[in-house]
């Protein structure tokens, strides 16, 4: 069989049963969006259960097998829950849901969640589209951006790459950041153009002869970071208010975990990415869960 | 009687069934700073050409760029749904707007044609004099077409016409106070186009009939209240599209809502110099906030007189006025801390991602945030 380079490793955890069984309140969150859906379970606010898949064709499907894995053996069902809530573009399928909230509110609570109440400026690097938040010291949305072409598709342009480059995805970032500088990126506007163009490349040659493999994926990776730069530059300028609350920023998404994208844009903006335990694939249904 | 929604879905057969009973022209224009009064005091009816949403196969080998809403306009002449119109008119507006004026009559000769220049320094000290000039012109023109003088009476006749419509649709405003809601952000949109391929009188019929039933009705609760700004608009499935998540379209600053309305005519014993104050003096559009860059403090006035919860921006893609307007208005926004919505509208407003930012925008507000229930952090 052949390796599919651009599939991601799936994940899948659930706690154990002194976590839950203790709680006063579990409550659940599913992100089910275009390319990953995730479902997270809280026991009085701490994780005890998540799961983080590849959505592939059928929402419906991958929602409820998110669920089932975040479940696990624990013996939960959906009506031991006090609530339920769903986001993401495919957040009707979820139909264990209670409720739904937009995924800009669930990936800034998710990012509270993740790197502490400091955080006030959130990216989500999604599969579909980039989501840039700002928000106030409190738990509320100042002002969100949300990139607004067609067919942007992050996270999903990724994968075509590494599929078509047959270099894993896990390695892609690391690799990319071995370049010295960057080469002028593919087209910046989106990834059905970024596509073909990259196979012209390769048919002059561009691989072997003029640009390593390395600068391929370098412009590639800039490619993305630039539009996410495009997104994140349309919030409040730094200059107005105190700045010094916006040298960190958290990313959430599959797409945080790609260094040759976060690096880049760190660089870019001078400021410091935020890290967590958790995967911040996970933010949309963590913060979905803590809406619930 | 017919309803305005149901004029603005026939609006083709409204025109000619217009012409059928009056045995008059019909005069399409593109943009609001052209000056109706005229051509309607010369016995025709002014149309606005409003884009649709149809499949569009012939345009791009005939044009070059141009946003939707101009394209949209030329295919549908292409296709021959505007095969009643007489004439055609372009002021000074975008490339756009020129570009789909240009395109249209070398495809359509036969067209009558005319361009009427408005100065894009409308607050500048000789503008009046320059748009007096041009329409001094304009009614010579239009005099040797239908063969007949432009009368003060008739110019009279017409300034009252377009005053008493632009007073009505100022009612119908106000039914969306903060006090008393009567009526959805759609139910207006709908009303303000129809009304734009209208005879005015006959429109203003309809509003006197309209106003009281709608006055009567029980006053909702509206929710979220939202101001609507940005690039022209031909439907009113964004308001519809609000409405169905728990918010109302209270306001606007568009081209084709308030700033069709807010001012009038002021007599005159000139009356071309009148009518030419009136557009020289309306709302700014976003390519003629020259100089003194009045537009934000508009929008924010608006928004206050109408006790909005937050704004949604609407560009449409190519749009390049509204592209450099929305910077100015951001900063306004930012500065008086009001949430805000930016995105932009293509050929067809894609609904999932279109209600992603609105939801996200009215969970942004809602939370103890509206005006309705107070503001708390």
């Amino acid at each position: 069989m052949l390796q599919e380079y651009g599939k991601w490793p799936e994940s899948a955890w659930t706690g154990g049963e002194a976590i839950w069984k203790s709680a006063k309140k579990i409550t659940g969150g599913a992100d089910v969006g275009t390319t990953s859906t995730q479902v997270a379970i809280l026991a009085d606010g701490a994780l005890c259960g998540f799961a983080n898949i590849r959505t592939g064709y059928d929402f419906k499907a991958a929602a409820d097998k998110a669920f089932a894995l975040a479940l696990g053996n624990s013996g939960l069902k959906a009506s031991d829950f006090s609530g339920i809530f769903a986001t993401g573009f495919g957040r009707r399928n979820a139909v264990y849901a209670t409720g739904t909230t937009d995924e800009v509110l669930a990936h800034a609570k998710g990012a509270r969640f993740l790197y502490g109440k400091d955080v006030n400026t959130v990216v989500d690097l999604g599969g579909q589209t980039v989501k840039a938040v700002r928000l106030y010291d409190w738990d509320r949305v100042q002002e969100f951006k949300i990139s607004d072409k067609c067919a942007t598709g992050f996270g999903r342009h990724i994968e075509v790459l590494c599929d078509l480059l047959e270099v894993p995805i896990t390695e892609i970032g690391e690799k990319s950041l071995q370049v010295e500088t960057d080469p002028e990126p593919v087209s910046t506007t989106c990834y059905n153009f970024a596509f073909p163009e990259t196979v012209g490349l390769f048919r002059h040659g561009y691989k072997e002869e003029v640009y390593s493999e390395n600068d391929v994926l370098a412009t590639h990776l800039f490619t993305v970071a630039w539009r996410v730069l495009g997104t994140v530059g349309k919030l409040c300028p730094l200059d107005i208010g105190d700045i010094s609350v916006y040298k960190e920023l958290g990313f959430t998404g599959g797409l945080a975990k790609n260094p040759g994208v976060t690096k880049r844009i760190e660089r870019k903006l001078g400021v410091t990415a935020l890290t967590s335990e958790y995967d911040p694939a996970l933010a949309g249904a963590i913060g979905a869960a803590l809406l619930a | 009687m017919k309803t305005f929604k149901e004029i603005l879905e026939n609006r083709h057969a409204y025109a000619k069934d217009w012409k059928a009973r009056t045995g008059g022209k019909v005069l399409g224009f593109y943009d609001t700073y052209f000056p109706e009064e005229v051509a309607y005091a010369a016995g025709l009816l002014p149309l606005r050409l409003l884009a649709s949403h149809c499949e569009d196969a012939l345009t791009d080998r005939l044009m070059y760029g141009n946003c939707y809403c101009t394209r949209d306009i030329f295919n549908q002449f292409m296709l021959g749904r505007y095969d009643y119109v007489d004439g055609l008119v372009s002021i000074e507006s975008c490339q756009w707007w020129y570009n789909a004026f240009d395109t249209t009559l070398i495809e359509f000769p036969e067209l009558w044609s005319h361009y009427l220049f408005t100065t894009d320094y409308v607050d500048a000290r000789t503008s009046k004099d320059a748009v007096f000039s041009e329409l001094k012109i304009f009614v010579k023109r239009l005099e040797e077409w239908i063969g007949k003088t432009v009368t003060d009476e008739a110019l009279d006749n017409a300034i009252d016409v377009y005053n008493k419509n632009r007073a009505l649709l100022r009612q119908l405003y106000q039914l969306r106070r903060f006090d008393r809601t009567a009526v959805l952000g759609s139910e207006v949109m709908e009303i303000m186009l129809a009304n734009q391929v209208m005879d005015k009188a006959e429109a203003n019929v309809m509003l006197e009939s309209l106003l009281p039933e709608l006055e009567a009705r029980a006053p909702q609760e509206d929710g979220v209240r939202l101001m609507l700004i940005g690039s022209e608009t031909y439907d009113a499935k964004l308001e519809k599209l609000v409405e169905s998540l728990g918010a109302n379209i209270v306001t606007d600053e568009l081209d084709n809502g308030t700033a069709y309305i807010l001012n009038d005519v002021i007599p005159m014993k000139n009356r071309l110099m009148a009518i030419g104050l009136r557009y020289l003096g309306k709302p700014h559009s976003a390519l003629k906030d020259n100089v003194w860059r009045r537009r934000p403090e508009h929008i924010y006035q608006l928004y206050e007189d109408f006790q909005a919860d937050g704004v949604i921006i609407a560009k449409q893609i190519y749009c390049h006025p509204h592209g450099s307007d929305m910077y100015a208005v951001w900063k306004l926004l930012r500065e008086r801390n009001i949430p805000y919505h930016t995105f932009e509208r293509d050929t067809t407003l894609p609904y999932e991602e279109t209600k992603l930012g609105v939801e996200a925008l009215i969970s942004m507000i809602k939370p103890g945030m509206t005006r309705l229930h107070g503001w708390s952090k």
